[in-house]
């Protein structure tokens, strides 16, 4: 006798497992897909880092980074190394809590947003369904435009914590910049959306099957575009972090490892950004007859926009702050609402 | 031995309760917490935590919603505010409002006490197309014909309030200097 019950027991935890573990495939792949993403996305990061030094130095007629490792590969690496382990200041008069926290949602925002970013015609594999996406949202792009105001707080967050009149000019001026362009985000891609008449973004890629927007909508594009370089803080629009003013802004006091979180948060939000624009615009995976994978097309379209992105911050200076307001709110919104207005009397025609 | 059923209802349950004590807590939060920084924090944590609600029911477009607009644009709204206007901590006092507040809370929890022993619950009933349920679409169906009266009127109220801030904002000021 005696041990009976205990084979019975484990057969019967045996059954279980195995019984959730099929019945909960789909959790499973979610949560691997989850993981991958996050863990790709940040990785991305020094990349970029490597990337946009090296052609800013380019841009600048020197070398950029090139003595750690070959072609200078091993810079970010070190840099990482270095963030990692200097000291963490933080000053006496600031909001622990609150300081701590704002680099924390500045990256946190930044991944979540990426989850609904589909890069990829789904396939098969062992006869199991695998979707190149975290999670096929139906209202996509809303998801994208709530994560990232949310990332907005970070900024406030820190510029309100740091207890310091730069930090606070930075995140005051930051929340108003993204608050504006926000709208022209929104109303540009409101024409994508009359065009597919769906919030979905796949669906979106899959409406671009014959023919990218960016032929049909160009202006919706460049105003996209230009609202997209305002809402990640990238050069010219970095007045929230304008060194000569600010003192760099919102992240002036911070130091560190919580310091790169927010460089990291603004990395990931412009791949994001780039990832945007590439599934609104640029037709998404859709290669139009050149015989690379979908997933290479993709990947290849957003390089080229991040690539961009380096291009306008090493032309352009840094524009005034008042007429960037000026600029989002007299120019760019008023376009945005033309062209919505043409795109529906047409759509409707 | 163990059902899976139930152990699904259950951790689900179990997700929908977290969600909805961490609402209570939050909305708690906000008004007796003494710094006004963290009084918007714990609202935002509290119009998260309705979004997740609604995910919760698949009102997938209605969680996003509240998201942009109330926990979006609203609050970062009120952090400006609190930021120009100085966020210092304000002194708690007993006064006759804060004893009649009490009160309130009490007739509140004896009011959900009551509506607790009525009954179990009900699903609402009607014509509900399962695909569509949550989506824009089937919202923008509703809005667009049965109501589209209290729609436009409630447009032209906002446009008309829109204009009406502008017009208090810009005039009451005498206007800058052009450099």
């Amino acid at each position: 006798m005696g041990l009976d019950w205990v084979t019975e027991f484990l057969n019967e935890l045996w059954d279980f497992t195995v019984q959730s573990l099929t019945d909960n495939v789909p959790l499973i792949v979610g949560s691997v897909k989850a993981v991958v993403i996050a863990v790709a996305i940040m990785s991305v990061v020094p990349a970029l880092v490597w990337l946009e030094r090296r052609l800013m130095g380019r841009f600048q007629v020197r070398l950029g980074p090139n003595r750690v490792g070959p072609f200078g590969f091993g810079q970010p690496m070190a840099d990482t190394i270095k963030l990692l382990f200097k000291e963490s200041i933080v000053q006496s008069s600031a909001d622990k809590f609150l300081f701590h926290l704002a680099p924390a949602v500045v990256v946190f925002t930044a991944i979540v947003a990426f989850a609904v970013i589909p890069f990829g015609a789904p396939f098969e594999v062992f006869g199991q369904r695998i979707e190149l996406w975290g999670a096929n949202v139906n209202s996509g792009i809303l998801f994208v435009f709530a994560i990232s105001g949310m990332g907005i707080y970070g900024m406030v967050l820190a510029g309100l914590s740091s207890n310091n009149k730069y930090s606070l000019m930075g995140g005051l001026r930051s929340s108003a910049q993204m608050i504006s362009y926000e709208l022209t985000l929104g109303l540009s891609a409101l024409s994508v959306i009359i065009l597919t008449g769906s919030l979905n973004l796949v669906d979106m890629v899959e409406a671009q099957e014959t023919l990218p927007f960016i032929l049909i909508q160009p202006l919706a594009f460049l105003l996209f575009f230009i609202a997209g370089v305002a809402e990640t803080n990238r050069a010219p629009f970095d007045l929230p972090e304008a060194e000569q003013e600010l003192v760099a802004g919102f992240h002036t006091e911070y130091t560190g490892m919580k310091f790169a979180m927010f460089f990291m948060g603004e990395y990931i939000n412009m791949v994001t950004m780039s990832a945007l624009v590439t599934l609104l615009f640029l037709g998404g995976w859709n290669s139009y007859g050149v015989p690379i994978w979908p997933i290479v097309a993709f990947s290849g379209k957003v390089l080229f926009l991040l690539c961009v992105f380096i291009w306008l911050r090493s032309t352009f200076p840094r524009i005034r702050y008042d007429r960037l307001m000026t600029f989002g709110w007299k120019i760019l919104l008023p376009l945005c609402l033309l062209n919505l207005l043409i795109t529906g009397t047409i759509k409707v025609l | 031995m163990f059902d899976l059923a139930t152990v699904f209802e259950f951790t689900r349950d179990t997700v929908i309760l977290t969600v909805g004590i961490t609402a209570v807590l939050a909305s708690l939060g906000v008004i007796l917490c003494s710094s006004p920084i963290y009084c918007a924090l714990y609202l935002i944590s509290h119009m998260i935590c309705l979004a997740l609600l609604f995910l919760l029911c698949n009102a997938e477009f209605l969680a996003v919603v509240q998201i942009i607009v109330y926990a979006g644009a609203v609050m970062i709204l009120f952090l400006f505010i609190i930021a120009l206007l100085g966020g210092e901590k304000e002194i708690q006092e007993n006064s006759l409002e804060r004893s009649i507040a009490f009160g309130l809370i009490f007739i509140l929890l004896g009011e959900l006490y009551l509506s607790a022993t009525v009954g179990p619950t009900k699903q609402i009933e009607g014509k509900i197309n399962p695909e569509m349920f949550g989506t824009a679409k089937a919202i923008g169906l509703e809005l667009y014909s049965k109501h589209i009266v209290a729609f436009e009127l409630a447009s032209a109220v906002l446009l008309v309030a829109a204009v009406g801030v502008i017009c208090l904002a810009k005039f009451s000021f005498a206007p800058l200097k052009r450099r």
